[in-house]
């Protein structure tokens, strides 16, 4: 009995290194040799779009020109920086070509641009990746070929000295060497490439931003963005795809230091090419990307919804910028995803307690009445622990989520000044100032003195009219109830 | 009356030596520096001379090709100078002398044209060595060691789209201005520490100058501003000519 289970286990192991095998021979080594037929120019895209796959059948020489530019472009909203770019944008230009293609690649200098650069492309089994061959002054072109030897997804930057100060400037982008016969189709390809920017001033300061050498040296960016800059990607210009389509990201990490835990919220990869190579991993909820590497990721949407693409070191995606979003539409699909099913606000530090419940109950509290002034400083205050989450510092709210409180036709319009919606929550959809939203908001748990002070604020600080709301307005709105 | 006739001559040889020895230029005393590159000595030795105190204008440079034919951009010689000489100049150049002479440096020269403008004028280009120590002066009036990284950083991190004349950047603890800040400046033997267009093998760590090698290389990894420039004069040639390139004089000081 003993033996027969060893002798099971022996061919178990036989069976799976067999397996094992026959997946290491699927790799196919190029014979430079051979023979390559046909020219084609190859089109190169900006981020997240990918170009298509070169049709031809046999081995082409691919023709690339890529053009360095030193521009300024926005960093993040109010927040200008000088790019040093291949083709323009960060990250660079996507190169698609295939394994056993010749590629002829012609790097231009811009007359304009102050500096020296070149091109490292890892995809280059060759010295310095081309750098050598590439190294060029203002108004210089130059030219050299490369067999892919290797199928992956490799980075290519800038390697001209000081190396870290060039791609912290933004000199990166992806080149794919995909087999002769191209990647399994999926509906979607997408191009997404993080990198971190180290600026004189911190996150947000607004104006033109100079290159921090200090902070690049200490490893600590100000901004870490997904696709060049903050926002790239996200609301209207997020990636859109429909429910039941299967998407594929092209990523990668241009660095200059940091190693990027990417994640997707909302989806777990169903296949991730390890390190943009040939290995094969399934089921993945977060991927390493080195500085200076890739991984290639495959999904399916089943729901909509809208998927951050983040990296889950998690304070670079919610306060440095890495975040981009993919728009999923189309139905629901309750058998995957029930969508929420009951919502409870839950706050405990600082604020009031909130319900969303249409109870309120008179209190027995002694009333107290303020003067304008006194009301408008309590008011403030209440405002920023209560209100500003939502409608914002300025009361504007955020369109299209949270509804503007500054001269509001929806708030000027109620003949109870607003106490109704503090204390009983506001649900479904209203149209203020001619725009709709459709939102929950809970109702606050607050005395009758902090609700008059906090409307008091309310409409005189945001243009609603001024006026004076009494402690006594509100009990008598809880006892008409 | 022979002590008089002593000082006398002793006052005049002094006076000479302390002369502003010429026009538009400055003496830059003799000293020695560390350079950015590792290599052949610890500290370079300096001797005194005299440098520009700006850059080399359009103005200039109009004058020495009126009475230098053969460097005028339709006449220079493709092994002198590329396609690009003297391109920011009108086409008719000479009838638009207005457009063409201004107090702006001059750019899109060869070395061979900088070269030849400088032996007009019985000077020379300095050599990498002088120029290095003349542009280590700090602004003049500042003991901060920094502001000169940060004229530099600030240069490369903004795109100069503006044009700018001599003279309007800094001036230096030796009365030359604009050093850094204006636009790159040929020297006479720009080519020779770096000569290989890649570094990263171990066997040329001695003249590369990029990449892994090109920290190898830096006496000061951390010094970015360096590093920039000489990778900068590592991509050039003899007959390039680009837009953000010029040039300024230099004078040795005649022994007495």
């Amino acid at each position: 009995m003993k033996t027969k289970n060893f002798l099971n286990i022996i061919f178990i192991i036989l069976l799976v290194s067999i397996i094992s095998c026959n997946q290491k021979s699927e790799r196919t080594i190029v014979d430079p040799e051979e023979e390559v037929k046909g020219v084609v120019h190859a089109e190169l895209t900006d981020a997240p779009l990918v170009p298509p796959r070169i049709p031809n059948k046999s081995n082409t020489k691919v023709i690339v020109n890529l053009e360095i530019i030193e521009k300024e472009m926005r960093l993040a909203d109010g927040v200008d920086y000088t790019f040093w770019t291949f083709g323009g944008s960060v990250p660079g230009k996507f190169i698609r070509v295939r394994q056993g293609d010749l590629v002829e690649f012609h790097l231009h200098n811009h007359p304009d641009n102050l500096l020296p650069h070149n091109i490292d492309l890892h995809a280059v089994t060759g010295p310095g990746g081309g750098a050598e061959a590439s190294l060029i002054a203002p108004g210089k072109s130059a030219q050299f070929s490369f067999r892919a030897l290797n199928q992956g997804l490799y980075v290519y930057h800038c390697a001209t000295a000081p190396v870290g100060m060039h791609i912290a400037n933004g000199m990166y982008g992806l080149i794919l060497v995909e087999p002769l016969e191209g990647l399994p189709p999926v509906d979607h390809e997408f191009y997404v490439m993080q990198s971190e920017f180290y600026t004189s001033g911190k996150y947000g300061d607004r104006g033109h931003q100079d290159f921090d050498m200090q902070k690049a040296f200490d490893e600590r960016p100000d901004y870490v963005v997904m696709n060049g800059s903050v926002g790239a990607n996200t609301g209207e210009n997020a990636m859109m795809v429909q429910v039941g389509e299967t998407v594929r990201l092209f990523l990668g990490n241009g660095g200059p230091n940091l190693v990027s835990s990417f994640h997707a919220i909302g989806e777990i990869f169903d296949k991730v090419y390890v390190e943009g190579g040939t290995l094969i991993n399934h089921d993945v909820q977060t991927t390493l990307i080195p500085a200076g590497g890739s991984a290639i990721v495959e999904f399916k949407c089943e729901v909509p919804g809208t998927l951050h693409l983040v990296d889950h070191s998690i304070f670079r995606a919610f306060n440095k910028g890495a975040i981009a979003q993919i728009k999923v539409v189309g139905n629901e699909n309750h058998q995957v995803f029930t969508g929420l099913e009951k919502e409870e606000v839950y706050l405990p530090e600082g604020t009031a307690i909130q319900k969303i419940s249409k109870k309120t109950e008179p209190s027995d509290a002694v009333m107290i009445e303020l003067s304008h002034e006194e009301r408008m400083e309590a008011g403030e205050k209440l405002y920023k622990q209560n209100c500003l989450a939502c409608h914002m510092d300025h009361g504007k709210g955020i369109p299209g989520t949270f509804p503007p409180l500054v001269n509001s036709d929806f708030l000027q319009a109620r003949a109870d000044k607003g106490i109704g919606i503090i204390l009983e929550g506001l649900q479904g959809e209203i149209t203020v100032n001619g725009e709709k939203y459709n939102n929950i908001m809970p109702a606050v748990s607050l005395s009758d003195d902090q609700v008059a002070s906090i409307l008091t604020y309310i409409h005189n600080n945001f243009d609603n009219g001024g006026g004076l709301v009494k402690a006594a307005d509100v009990k008598a709105w809880r006892e008409q109830k | 009356m022979q002590n008089f006739k002593v000082i006398l001559l002793i006052c005049s040889l002094l006076a000479g030596l302390n002369l502003p020895a010429q026009e538009n230029m400055k003496r830059i005393p003799a000293g020695s520096y560390k350079p950015f590159i590792k290599g052949l000595t610890e500290n370079v030795a300096v001797e005194a001379f005299l440098l520009d105190t700006v850059q080399v204008t359009n103005q200039d440079f109009l004058e020495f090709v009126k009475a230098n034919e053969q460097w005028s951009p339709d006449k220079i010689k493709a092994l002198f100078a590329d396609s690009a000489y003297l391109i920011h100049w009108p086409e008719k150049y000479l009838q638009n002398e207005s457009k063409t002479a201004n107090q702006e440096p001059v750019v899109n020269v060869s070395w061979f044209a900088a070269n030849a403008y400088c032996k007009w004028k019985n000077k020379r280009l300095p050599s990498l060595h002088e120029w290095e120590f003349a542009a280590l002066a700090l602004p003049k009036n500042s003991l901060d060691n920094n502001e000169l990284t940060q004229i530099n950083h600030s240069w490369y991190s903004r795109k100069n789209s503006t044009r700018q004349t001599v003279g309007s950047v800094y001036q230096n603890q030796y009365g030359i201005w604009d050093m850094f800040g204006l636009v790159w400046e040929w020297v006479y033997d720009f080519n020779s520490v770096v000569s290989s267009n890649d570094s990263r093998n171990k066997e040329e760590i001695a003249s590369g100058f990029f990449c892994g090698s090109a920290s190898l290389n830096a006496s000061d990894a951390s010094d970015y501003v360096s590093f920039i420039r000489y990778s900068y004069r590592g991509s050039l040639k003899g007959n390039y000519t680009t837009r953000k390139l010029g040039f300024r004089c230099a004078k040795s000081i005649e022994e007495n």
